[in-house]
C-alpha cells in the first residue's frame, strides 16, 4: 500500500523544522511536483531525527541539473525517456515516422554517453540514486504493441547497457525495476497530468517510486545475524522423530522450499551475515545430519551451533554473546510461533518470523523478505573473514580464561599480532564508513555520518584519519578500527596546530572498533600509535556516553584512571604510566 | 456541513495548512495568497485522490473557490459515491 499524497502533505507538516537539516537532490527533467512531495515524506520517515530538504533543478534540463549539484548529502536522479530524446515524451512534437526510428536511436546513444559522464562526475562527490525509465514507451514504433520491435529492444538494451555500466562505480546505487514493479502495481503514465503541469506520474507511481528512492538514500545497514531453528525450517520434518534419513530438503518429498532456504542461508554466509542455530534436539543427531546428509547449508557457514533442550531465548542469548552484537541485529526464524514469541519476550529487539511450512509461496517471500534486510551493496574482504574470526574469537577468549588473572596481556603477547594502520584519506573508504555506522559497543560517541558529511569532513586539511587492520595466529579480522578527529586549531609560534597551552593537541571525534578484536589490546596499541606518529602531546575525547557503548566508556576509564565525560582528555605521560607494554607488532600501510 | 463537504475542507486544510477550517468554505484563489497555481495542482491532486475522480483540465481551470468545486462535485455522481 503506497503512501496516499495527503499522508505524505501531513507527514511533512508534521515534521521537526528544528531538527538538523538533510539536504538531498532530485533531479529529473520533468516537474518534479508530487515525485518531490512523497520523496520528502518517505525520508521524513525515514530520517525521523532529520529536517529532510529537497532540492530540485530546472524543467527539461537533466545534465544542467547534474553539472549544479552541489552541497547535498544525495542526489536523487530520474531518468525518464524523454530526457534521451524529446521525441520519446508527449510534449514535444518531433515525428514519430519510421524514417526516423534511427535517428532517434542515435540521439540515445548520445544523450547515454552524455549522462554517463555526467553522472560519474557527480559520483565522485555525491552519493547518487539512479531510477532509469519507469514509463511505457509512446507509441512511436510501428509494430503492434504486443511484438516487441528491433527498435525498442535496442532502445532499452542501450539504457541497459548505461545502467549496468553506472552501478560499477561506487556510491550510486541503482533502483531495481523488479522493486519498482512489486511496489507500483497500477497505471504508472497520467497524461493528463505531464501535458497540464509536466509531471508525468499518476500519484500512485509517484509515491512507490519516492518510496525506493528514499530507501536507496537511507542506504539501510544490514541485519548482522539470522538464527535458525533446524526441524520444520532448515529441513523437512522432526529429526528426532523421523531419524537422520528421513529429513528432507527436495521436490521429491515435497521439500523444496527447505533446500531454497539453506540456499539462500549459504549464500548469506557466503556475504558475511553470521549464521547460528537455536534448535530442540539432540546434539549428536544433529552433527550426524549435517555430516551424514551433506546439507546445503554447510556445518561450517553456522556458528555456534545451540542445541539443547532448553530454552530458545537462552540459546539465543549466548548466541548474541558468542557474536557480540545486541538483539535489534538479528532475525530468528523458526515454524513455531511460540518459540517465536518466547524469544520475542526475551529479546524485543530481535525480528522474529515464522518459516510457513505448509505454504510454500508464502516460503519464498520470506526468502526475498531475509534478502533485503541482509542485503549489502558490495561485499567486502571483511565479509568473508567473519564468521573465521568469530570462531578465533572464542577460541582466543577461551585461552585468555586459561590464563590467571591479570596475565591477559601475556597472553596476547603469544598470539602473534599484526596491526596494520593507514592514514590515507583518499578515496573513501566504504568500509570505514560502514565501520563508523554500524559499531554500536567500541563506538566514542555513537554518531554516525552520510557520505558526503564524511568524505567532506575528511578532506580538511587538519583531519585525521587512521583504519586498522590485524591479524594473528588465530587468522586475519581484516578492517577492525577507523579513528577520525581534527588537529585542533591555534598555531603557536612553530606553525604546528596546539591550543592556548602550546601543546600539540587531538580531537578524535569518532572512533570505533569491531567488536571482534576485542581483548586483544588493540585500542592501547592504537593510542600508542597516535602519539607517536602525529607527535602529540594530549588526545580529547569527543565521548558520549550511549546505551551500548559500555566497551569504550570501561576502556576511558581505565586509561584514564577517571570516569570519561564530554571532551575528557588524556596526555602522553598518563598514557604511559596506564598502558601495558606493547603486544603486537604495528606497521603502517600506505594503501589503506 | 455533509460528508462531501467535510472530505472537501479536510482536502483545503492539507493543502493550505494555514488556513483556519472555520475560513475554508469562503476561500478563493482572489482571497488566499498562498493559492498559487502549484498549490492549485496540489489542490486538485488531492481532491482526486480524496473522491477517486478525474478532473479534466476544463473543468480545473474553473476551480477557483471553494463554494464552485463543492458545486462540481455535488454534480459528479462518483465524487458523491
Amino acid at each position: 500500500m503506497t503512501m496516499k499524497l495527503a499522508e505524505a502533505l501531513k507527514v511533512i507538516q508534521s515534521a521537526l523544522s528544528d531538527a538538523p537539516r538533510l539536504e538531498v537532490a532530485l533531479l529529473c527533467g520533468f516537474t518534479p511536483l508530487h515525485l518531490k512531495t512523497f520523496l520528502r515524506a518517505h525520508l521524513c520517515k525515514l530520517f525521523p531525527g532529520r529536517s529532510p530538504n529537497v532540492q530540485t533543478g530546472l524543467f527539461g534540463d537533466l545534465i544542467g541539473n547534474l553539472q549544479r549539484v552541489a552541497g547535498v548529502s544525495a542526489a536523487a536522479v530520474v531518468i525518464e525517456w524523454p530526457d534521451l530524446d524529446p521525441r520519446l515524451g508527449l510534449r514535444r512534437l518531433g515525428g514519430w515516422e519510421p524514417s526516423q526510428l534511427q535517428d532517434i536511436l542515435g540521439e540515445v546513444n548520445r544523450s547515454c554517453d552524455l549522462l554517463q559522464t555526467s553522472l560519474a562526475a557527480v559520483a565522485r562527490s555525491t552519493p547518487l540514486v539512479v531510477c532509469f525509465p519507469t514509463l511505457p514507451l509512446v507509441p512511436v514504433s510501428f509494430s503492434p504493441l504486443a511484438r516487441a520491435s528491433e527498435f525498442t529492444l535496442e532502445l532499452r538494451s542501450r539504457v541497459a547497457s548505461l545502467s549496468a555500466a553506472l552501478s560499477h562505480l561506487a556510491d550510486v546505487r541503482i533502483v531495481d525495476p523488479q522493486r519498482l514493479d512489486a511496489l507500483s502495481l497500477s497505471r504508472r503514465l497520467d497524461v493528463n497530468s505531464d501535458l497540464s503541469a509536466g509531471f508525468p506520474y499518476t500519484l500512485s507511481h509517484a509515491s512507490a517510486l519516492a518510496e525506493v528512492l528514499a530507501v536507496l538514500v537511507l542506504n539501510p545497514q544490514p541485519k548482522k545475524g539470522l538464527i535458525t531453528d533446524l526441524d520444520d525450517t532448515l529441513w523437512r520434518g522432526i529429526l528426532g522423530e523421523v531419524g537422520v534419513q528421513g529429513i528432507s530438503w527436495d521436490l521429491d518429498n515435497h521439500s523444496q522450499i527447505h533446500a531454497l532456504y539453506q540456499q539462500l542461508l549459504h549464500s548469506l554466509a557466503a556475504s558475511g551475515t553470521l549464521i547460528a542455530v537455536a534448535s530442540r534436539s539432540d546434539r549428536s543427531l544433529v552433527e550426524e545430519a549435517f555430516a551424514a546428509r551433506d546439507p546445503i547449508l554447510r556445518e561450517a557457514d553456522v556458528f555456534p551451533f545451540e542445541v539443547h533442550w532448553g530454552a530458545k531465548s537462552e540459546s539465543v542469548a549466548r548466541i548474541l554473546g558468542a557474536w557480540n552484537i545486541s538483539a535489534e541485529d538479528v532475525v530468528c526464524v523458526d515454524d513455531s510461533p511460540m518459540d517465536l514469541a518466547e524469544i520475542k519476550g526475551a529479546h524485543p529487539g530481535a525480528e522474529c518470523v515464522l518459516f510457513p511450512r505448509e505454504n510454500p509461496q508464502a516460503a519464498y517471500e520470506l526468502l526475498e523478505r531475509l534478502r533485503d534486510w541482509f542485503g549489502k551493496g558490495k561485499i567486502s574482504q571483511e565479509d568473508g573473514l567473519r564468521a573465521a574470526s568469530l570462531r578465533a574469537n572464542a577460541e582466543l577468549q577461551h585461552g585468555i580464561k586459561q590464563e590467571s588473572p591479570g596475565a591477559s596481556s601475556d597472553f596476547v603477547r603469544q598470539i602473534d599480532g599484526k596491526l596494520t594502520l593507514s592514514s590515507q584519506k583518499q578515496p573513501l573508504d566504504s568500509r570505514s564508513l560502514e565501520l563508523v555506522n554500524k559499531t554500536n559497543q567500541f563506538n566514542l560517541n555513537g554518531r554516525r555520518y552520510q557520505e558526503a558529511e564524511w568524505q567532506n569532513w575528511l578532506n580538511a586539511p587538519d583531519a585525521v584519519f587512521v583504519a586498522a587492520s590485524y591479524r594473528d595466529k588465530y587468522g586475519p579480522l581484516g578492517k577492525i578500527a577507523v579513528i577520525a578527529g581534527d588537529l585542533l586549531n591555534g598555531v603557536n609560534v612553530n606553525g604546528v596546530n596546539s591550543d592556548s597551552s602550546g601543546k600539540r593537541r587531538l580531537c578524535i571525534r569518532t572512533w570505533v572498533m569491531s567488536c571482534r578484536a576485542f581483548s586483544r589490546l588493540i585500542e592501547y596499541e592504537c593510542i600508542r600509535w597516535l602519539f607517536d606518529k602525529l607527535d602529540v602531546e594530549e588526545l580529547e575525547f569527543d565521548f558520549l556516553p550511549t546505551a551500548r557503548n559500555t566497551p569504550m566508556q570501561n576502556f576511558l576509564q581505565e586509561v584514564r584512571n577517571a570516569p570519561p565525560e564530554p571532551h575528557c582528555r588524556l596526555s602522553r605521560a598518563q598514557f604511559l604510566k596506564s598502558c601495558p607494554t606493547s603486544s603486537h607488532v604495528v606497521e603502517e600501510s600506505p594503501n589503506g | 456541513m455533509d460528508e462531501l463537504e467535510s472530505r472537501l475542507v479536510n482536502c483545503f486544510a492539507t493543502a493550505f495548512p494555514e488556513l483556519d477550517p472555520q475560513e475554508i468554505p469562503s476561500v478563493s484563489m482572489a482571497s488566499l495568497a498562498s493559492w498559487d497555481s502549484l498549490a492549485g495542482i496540489t489542490l486538485l491532486s488531492l481532491i482526486e485522490e480524496e473522491f477517486s475522480i478525474s478532473i479534466s483540465p476544463d473543468d480545473a481551470a474553473g476551480f477557483v473557490s471553494f463554494e464552485l468545486i463543492l458545486n462540481h462535485l455535488r454534480l459528479s455522481p462518483e465524487a458523491a459515491k
